[in-house]
């Protein structure tokens, strides 16, 4: 979820009266948004916001319509959102973009100077929506530029990557996209959006000069936009025209809050799209959703007034009429979050204000019980931590040498991550003593003797398994001291089983992990269920481990109940 | 109490331990505590306790302590007192005319190459020895030998005598020594010093007091311990019994216990139970369909991407979906279906749905309960290990438990949601003030972030929870309303347990282990 930074003064001019930290703190559940820091002398407020789908939210002028609106100063009918005007301005995009990134979008903001504070707001919104909702430019990227320099109609084509030319963002002479793609930064972060595909987007202008070459890196002659520019060209690319389109929406309306005057721009596409074949934006997306006053009433529990639902959406930026038997909601143009009638019903518990609905019980009984496996490993538990061993927790994911080469083991079939962070956690135990032989490891200084145990769970590779693997509950217990032997071990489990009235029977066996003549297999009332025995020296050497240390393992989940 | 009765009571009192000590001591003159051991049966253990416990009760007092630093090979030293220091080895290698490259020297002297570096490294700091052509190693001709033939000399003296008196060194030696001993640490060092620390007692004058009325005292047979003997025959009736320091504070020791944050998290499973709620358990490894599809986390998600959760090497999905549930949230994705959604609008792909996963949240045991059929009404809850592809630090485990689950009825609703979470902040957090926050979860709608004032940690964040959406619901065959809930209890736990760092919750340290209280 985005973190931003707002600056009280910016936060100050959009709404257009003083604004304490205190305030904007408990405006904030509006926008599901959350106050980090404060820093009193510079202004500079982090604020984390939640809600992973409302982008418009993501910058002081999107946080400031919401909260304005609720305090009726401000309104979310932008003329330019209603219906599309008639552009004078064009970009024509060529067919061949349509396998690797179909759609533009633009306008014009103009009568607004940019100073310090706006370029850094319109950097900070550019980076959160890119990153985040167009998930690192694969959906959606931004350009913005210095719209006096530009010759309209723009072109948006695809260009094979070694022909085209020019300089990019941070650089003194011009390149291929080819290129760029090796060498730049940039190029090297962005390049693999479009590197799969045979020709490569690029944005010039009229007479030849090239903008960017989206989604990667903007020209150096046009694409940096600068502190004194008056009329700001922005445009937006990306592989669904809705997001596109809700992209270039929400930066419209940031600029029109700032001042500016919006100015449309008309995308020619090549093909028919889901909004025509010409495409005027920004432009309304006309989500209109109808819910029953019913709907409401049974997700909050409680009789709502149908002008009570109308009066909040409205305050929380819907256009909302009253019908019949509930409420038509229009959506405004800059969020495009609205899934479900639901998502309608939310925003009007925000608006009202999550503190206005009274806590209730629910009034239905049931009965509370633990899973059956849960409640035999707390029996176990029990038992084992009587006899006087001390319970230890392990992590799950471990090293793949903790199960297998320590253990003597190797080659054994584990569970294992693709995508390895560190070699410590690429496997799920399949075992339970290796973390208690690592207990043993780290406490050489902790007074002797050492009764440890573990009951938790372990992952086996299981060929018939639907999630190719079975999730099983182990018990492992091992004593370590200078005289632990087989017998005292033998004793407990003799107890154990007793205890839990398990029939079990042990039988020689020679195990790897074990001393041989020291090992047995544990069966209970038929079934094979572990092993017991004097851990093999050659183990305890592999592991550092200088005491003589006798174990057993238990696979819980395979005792008959 | 008077001085008298003060020496009666501390010589009843006195150990026999103590009663050894005392007879060997004067106040006249100190005596060294070599000398306590070569007049007794006792051990330097027992001297040291007894003495100890002396002077605490002001009978004896240390007049003098001395510290003694005595050098010793450690296992290297020793290595390098047969074969030569890797230094010395090195140069007389030279010397011989030897042509050798850095690179071969490790095999040629067999030496670990991280000895060598560092041989070599000093070698060429001091010029002893430089690269010429070809990256052969080469002798400085007339370079200062006198470090190396130092050392060389200085592990011979060492080795002669077993152990020698730092103090008895040479200047230049004891330079030689500073840098390669090691004190108790493991990095290796060639040479070991301990410090051998003795002193010396004499008896206070309270001390003079208590050892005439022992020496005096007629020797009665006092009783240590009572024994099953005594008391057949009845002899404890003519002996009296000797009096123990029962203020000394006894030593710890390692009993049989739960580990302190499974016995919190019992604690948890129990309200939970006391609650209602009964226990879901699902698989460590999940596919992407139960872990995120079934919850409604589109496939483009940002969670679910590479860098977020653990992927399964082998195999790398799982069998085919179950009928109907594949197909009905495949098309609640899509278009929303006929859950009255609108769906995500893009291209649900089968294959990642199968790709297994290490599960990644506990709500992917509430999916696989609502599908598997979960009462009306029902309250469930999970305890489920979860994994997060995230590097290890204080505040991230490689696996951490998710307490979370699900309740179903017809009466659930907004209201009885946050009635349910008070229940929660009152239970599980001991909390009577709560705050709930509009939050978003991509599974909840309304989705709420429960905040409660914690007795002792103040406002803190308990807690998210929302109504499931008719998209995760009705996929599953779900119809009537349903709360899914999560608590952060790790915090808490953490507090309580007296500890800073998450990994310590899954500490291998016994000793960390057996220090950590119950938490309350």
């Amino acid at each position: 979820m985005p973190t931003i930074t707002v600056h009280r003064a910016d936060l100050e001019r959009l709404l257009d009266e003083p604004f304490e930290a205190d305030r904007f703190e408990a405006q904030l559940a509006l926008v599901k948004g959350e106050l980090d820091d404060v820093d009193p002398e510079t202004g500079e407020m982090r604020v984390e916001l939640n809600d992973t789908n409302r982008p418009d939210l993501w910058c002081v002028e999107g946080i400031t319509r919401q909260i304005g609106i609720h305090l009726q100063k401000k309104t979310s009918d932008y003329a330019f959102l209603q219906q599309p005007e008639t552009p004078t301005r064009e970009i024509k995009v060529d067919a061949g973009l349509a396998e690797v990134r179909p759609y533009i979008a633009a306008c014009i903001a103009r009568g607004v100077t940019v100073d310090d504070r706006l370029l850094t707001q319109l950097i900070q919104t550019q980076e959160k929506v890119c990153d985040v909702f167009g998930r690192k430019r694969k959906g959606v990227a931004i350009g913005i530029y210095s719209a006096e320099k530009l010759a309209f109609p723009l072109h948006y084509e695809a260009v094979s990557p070694g022909e085209s030319q020019f300089v990019p963002l941070g650089l003194d002479e011009p390149l291929s996209l080819e290129q760029i793609v090796q060498v730049h930064p940039k190029g090297r972060e962005y390049g693999p959006i479009v590197e799969n595909h045979g020709r490569w987007p690029l944005l010039r202008d009229d007479a030849g000069v090239v903008l960017s070459f989206p989604p990667v890196i903007n020209s150096s002659t046009v694409g940096e936009v600068q502190v004194g520019d008056k009329e700001l060209f922005l445009e937006v690319t990306g592989t669904n025209l809705r997001q596109v389109v809700l992209a270039i929406n929400l930066l419209a309306t940031n600029m029109a809050d700032w001042g500016a005057t919006i100015e449309p721009v008309r995308v020619c596409f090549a093909e028919e799209t889901e909004f025509g074949r010409e495409v005027t934006t920004p432009r309304p997306l006309h989500r209109q959703v109808t819910v029953p006053l019913d709907d409401f009433n049974k997700a909050l529990g409680e009789d709502t007034a149908v002008d009570d639902v109308v009066a909040a959406l409205s305050a929380y930026g819907y256009q909302a009429e009253a019908t019949s038997d509930g409420v038509v909601a229009s959506v405004p143009s800059y969020r495009d979050d609205i899934l479900h009638p639901v998502d309608v019903i939310e925003d009007y518990a925000i608006s009202r204000g999550y503190d206005s609905f009274e806590a209730a019980m629910p009034s239905d009984f049931t009965v509370g019980s633990l899973d059956p496996l849960e409640r035999l490993s707390d029996t176990v538990r029990e038992q084992l931590a009587g006899m006087g061993f001390q319970e230890v927790l392990s992590n799950i994911l471990v090293g793949r040498e903790e199960l297998t080469d320590l253990m003597e083991l190797h080659g054994a079939s584990l569970v294992s991550v693709s995508n390895v962070m560190t070699a410590s956690y690429g496997v799920l135990r399949n075992a339970i003593l290796p973390s208690l032989l690592r207990v043993e490891r780290e406490s050489a200084n902790a007074g002797y003797p050492h009764p440890l145990f573990e009951v938790g769970e372990v992952a086996i590779p299981t060929a018939d398994d639907p999630m190719g693997s079975e999730t099983r509950m182990h018990l492992s217990a091992m004593m370590a001291h200078a005289e632990a032997n087989f017998s005292e071990m033998a004793a407990r489990l003799e107890m154990l089983c007793y205890y839990l009235g398990w029939e079990h029977q042990i039988e020689p066996t020679d195990h790897a992990s074990y001393i041989p003549g020291r090992a047995a297999r544990i069966t209970i009332a038929g079934w094979e269920v572990g092993l017991i025995g004097e851990i093999s020296p050659e183990v305890l050497e592999n592991w550092g481990i200088t005491v003589p240390c006798v174990a057993l393992e238990i696979n819980l989940s395979a005792i008959p109940e | 109490m008077t001085l008298s009765e003060d020496v009666d009571s501390l010589v009843e009192s006195l150990h026999p331990l103590e009663v050894t000590v005392i007879n060997q001591l004067s106040s006249q003159r100190e005596t060294a505590d070599t000398a306590l051991l070569e007049g007794s049966d006792l051990d330097a253990a027992r001297r040291d306790m007894a003495c100890g416990w002396l002077t605490e009760k002001q009978v004896i007092e240390c007049v003098r302590e001395t510290v003694r630093s005595v050098v010793r090979l450690a296992e290297t030293g020793e290595s390098y007192a047969l074969k030569g220091t890797p230094e010395a080895r090195i140069v007389a290698l030279l010397k011989r005319g030897d042509e050798v490259s850095l690179g071969e020297l490790a095999t040629t002297l067999e030496l670990e190459q991280a000895e060598v570096g560092t041989a070599v490294g000093a070698l060429r700091k001091s010029a002893v020895i430089t690269t010429g052509s070809g990256g052969l190693l080469e002798l400085v001709p007339g370079a200062d030998l006198s470090a190396v033939e130092g050392v060389t000399g200085l592990i011979a003296t060492v080795h002669e005598a077993g152990s020698i008196d730092q103090d008895d060194l040479t200047d230049d030696q004891q330079k030689l020594l500073s840098g390669l001993y090691r004190k108790r640490g493991k990095s290796k060092g060639v040479f070991r010093v301990d410090e051998h620390r003795s002193r010396s007692y004499q008896l206070t004058r309270l001390g003079d007091a208590v050892a005439g009325r022992v020496r005096d005292r007629v020797p009665t047979e006092e009783i240590g311990q009572l024994t099953p003997e005594m008391l057949a025959d009845g002899s404890w009736k003519e002996k009296s019994f000797r009096r123990y320091n029962i203020s000394l504070r006894p030593p710890r020791v390692g009993v049989g216990r739960k580990h302190p944050y499974r016995a919190y998290l019992d604690r948890v499973k129990a309200k939970m139970v006391a609650m209602g709620f009964s226990q879901m358990k699902s698989p460590l490894v999940q596919n992407e369909f139960w872990n995120n599809d079934a919850l409604f986390m589109p496939q483009f998600h940002p969670a679910r991407d590479i860098h977020d959760a653990y992927f399964v090497a082998e195999p790398r999905h799982s069998a085919p979906i179950p009928e109907p549930f594949y197909s009905n949230v495949a098309a609640a994705h899509a278009d929303g279906g006929n859950t009255g959604s609108i769906g995500w609008n893009y291209n649900f792909r089968e294959m990642q749905a199968r790709r297994l996963v290490l599960r990644s949240q506990g709500t992917a045991d509430s999916a696989h309960k609502l599908a598997d059929g979960a009462d009306v009404p029902g309250k469930y809850f999970s305890i489920a290990r979860c994994f997060r592809y995230d590097q290890v630090d204080a505040t991230h485990a490689p696996d951490f438990f998710q307490v979370e689950g699900i309740v179903l009825g017809d009466d659930i609703n907004f209201r009885t949601l946050l009635g349910l979470l008070k229940m929660f902040a009152k239970e599980l957090a001991r909390a009577t003030e709560v705050k709930f926050l509009p939050a978003y979860f991509p599974f909840t709608e309304p989705s709420v972030e429960m905040h409660v004032k914690h007795p002792t940690l103040g406002w803190m964040e308990l807690g998210g929870a929302g109504l499931l959406r008719p998209e995760v619901t009705q996929p599953l065959g779900v119809d009537v309303p349903v709360i899914a809930w999560g608590l952060g209890l790790d915090r808490m736990a953490m507090v309580a347990l007296g500890i800073h760092d998450i990994r310590d919750l899954f500490s291998s340290d016994l000793g960390m282990i057996r220090s950590m209280r119950i938490p309350q």
